[in-house]
């Protein structure tokens, strides 16, 4: 094992393991939350979106194309030094920048599950909404009960996909200092100066997490079945 | 009134710096998109030969790219490389960051490529071997002509991520815009957001069209089947 030790001292990331668990801990659950809050603003964003009222519509779609054609980063930058103006005075760090983190990625993310949760929507069929309406269920029952969970089973692979991207998006909050898995690596690299191990250990934590990513979306894939997996 | 004036004087006095910072941002993305387009094209053809080992070894390929974060790999690459001794592998910054788009452009390319070969219907290649033409040519003159159409509108958009993601650059130091910008706050620390706001906007010129002409694309060239 002396020769794999030249090229990659793994004693010391054994000494920086339990600061790697931690990472992967906070990457996960603030991923999750993200990806829970996303999806909740999707779908309303995805009904805005198919609202027949231009005082509606339009806005959302403003908002939509705006997040697409901007980077993350500065819309980390916008939320990061924005948020705290707009809260009340005195009150401008009642945020910290774990839960500023989470709510610029929230503000990323969920224009994207908007998007393809309008295209599941729009998917199903018009059968199943007067199906559904003719029986005597309100408008909501209908939302609710036939069409979301139709429009969520038929977008499944582009929903994972985009969760994947969500899972890599939050290593840039660590350039404004939240802790996760990048963040693990730059203290790594800040307090041991090796930048193999610092970087490969962190690139090999989210190819671990993919790995699992990929598993889950098999997993998902055998449950559901919906129509959009056929054309995979 | 006033505020709208002194607003105005910001963006004149920042006008040149964010000029020069859009143009090597526009420099950046044009190379690495030429030099992504490139690698994914070959590994695309590569991945429908269906040759077994070629095929693995750039699924790995793919999923090494699509699996972690752009952020980390343009670490790798600028202070992992250099540390290996070899003198052709330590890059300035600017190389790093084009050697460094350029393999996550293409990851996303080879997908398009592959999936855009696919979909040409199987009944052109069969009509061509029997007409007698060899492999070769029935790639060249009969299946990668029609699958390119069909790549232009998923490829207009990974230009898109292309151009977010060289906001990531300012990270290592090169003076792309939003590193101009984070220069130009230094300067003016009272005007953060509006100079955020101004970037925003900056980006937002550069990549809408883009996404307009990506959206049109697909209405005349047609949609590949999957979610790209």
């Amino acid at each position: 094992m002396e020769w794999l030790q030249n090229y990659f001292n793994f004693r010391i990331v054994g000494q920086y393991a339990d600061v790697f668990v931690a990472g992967v801990g906070q990457t996960l659950w603030i991923s999750a939350l993200c990806l829970i809050l996303s999806l909740i603003i999707g779908t309303f964003l995805a009904l805005a979106r198919m609202s027949k009222n231009p005082m509606i519509w339009r806005p959302v779609a403003g908002y939509i194309q705006f997040i697409r054609s901007t980077p993350l980063l500065i819309q980390i930058y916008i939320v990061y030094y924005g948020l705290p103006a707009l809260l009340p005075r005195g009150y401008g760090d009642f945020f910290d920048e774990t839960q500023t983190g989470i709510i610029a990625l929230t503000i990323h993310t969920a224009p994207y599950m908007g998007e393809i949760i309008r295209a599941g929507i729009e998917s199903v069929n018009r059968g199943q909404i007067e199906g559904a309406l003719s029986v005597g269920m309100t408008p909501q029952q209908t939302l609710v009960n036939v069409t979301l969970p139709q429009a969520i089973a038929n977008v499944m692979p582009p929903l994972l996909g985009q969760t994947a991207v969500l899972i890599k998006d939050t290593s840039l909050l660590s350039i404004i200092a939240v802790f996760e898995l990048m963040g693990a690596g730059l203290q790594m690299f800040s307090e041991t100066v090796i930048a193999t191990e610092s970087y490969v250990t962190t690139a090999v934590c989210y190819l671990g997490i993919y790995a699992m990513m990929l598993v889950l979306s098999g997993i998902v894939q055998k449950k559901l079945g919906g129509s959009a997996w056929k054309s995979n | 009134m006033e505020m709208i004036a002194d607003k105005f004087s910001i963006v004149q006095s920042l006008w040149p710096f964010l000029l020069k910072g859009l143009w090597i941002t526009f420099q950046i993305s044009i190379i690495s998109i030429l030099c992504g387009s490139l690698i994914g094209f070959a590994l695309g053809i590569g991945k429908t030969l269906g040759i077994y080992v070629l095929e693995k070894f750039i699924n790995a390929y793919l999923h090494v790219l699509r699996g972690s974060p752009y952020l980390v790999q343009l670490y790798i690459i600028y202070f992992v490389l250099p540390s290996l001794g070899i003198a052709w592998l330590s890059f300035d910054s600017y190389t790093a960051a084009i050697v460094s788009l350029s393999l996550y452009t293409s990851s996303y390319v080879t997908e398009i490529v592959a999936s855009a070969i696919i979909a040409v219907p199987n009944g052109q290649s069969e009509a061509a071997r029997s007409v007698g033409m060899s492999k070769t040519q029935t790639y060249r003159t009969v299946i990668i002509p029609q699958a390119l159409k069909l790549t232009i509108p998923p490829m207009a958009s990974v230009y898109v991520i292309v151009i977010k993601s060289t906001a990531v650059l300012s990270v290592i130091g090169i003076a792309e815009l939003t590193r101009q910008g984070e220069v130009a706050i230094m300067r003016m620390p009272g005007d953060i957001m509006f100079i955020y706001m101004l970037i925003a906007f900056f980006y937002f010129l550069y990549c809408y069209p883009v996404l307009r002409f990506s959206r049109w694309a697909e209405g005349r060239f047609g949609q590949l089947g999957d979610g790209h």
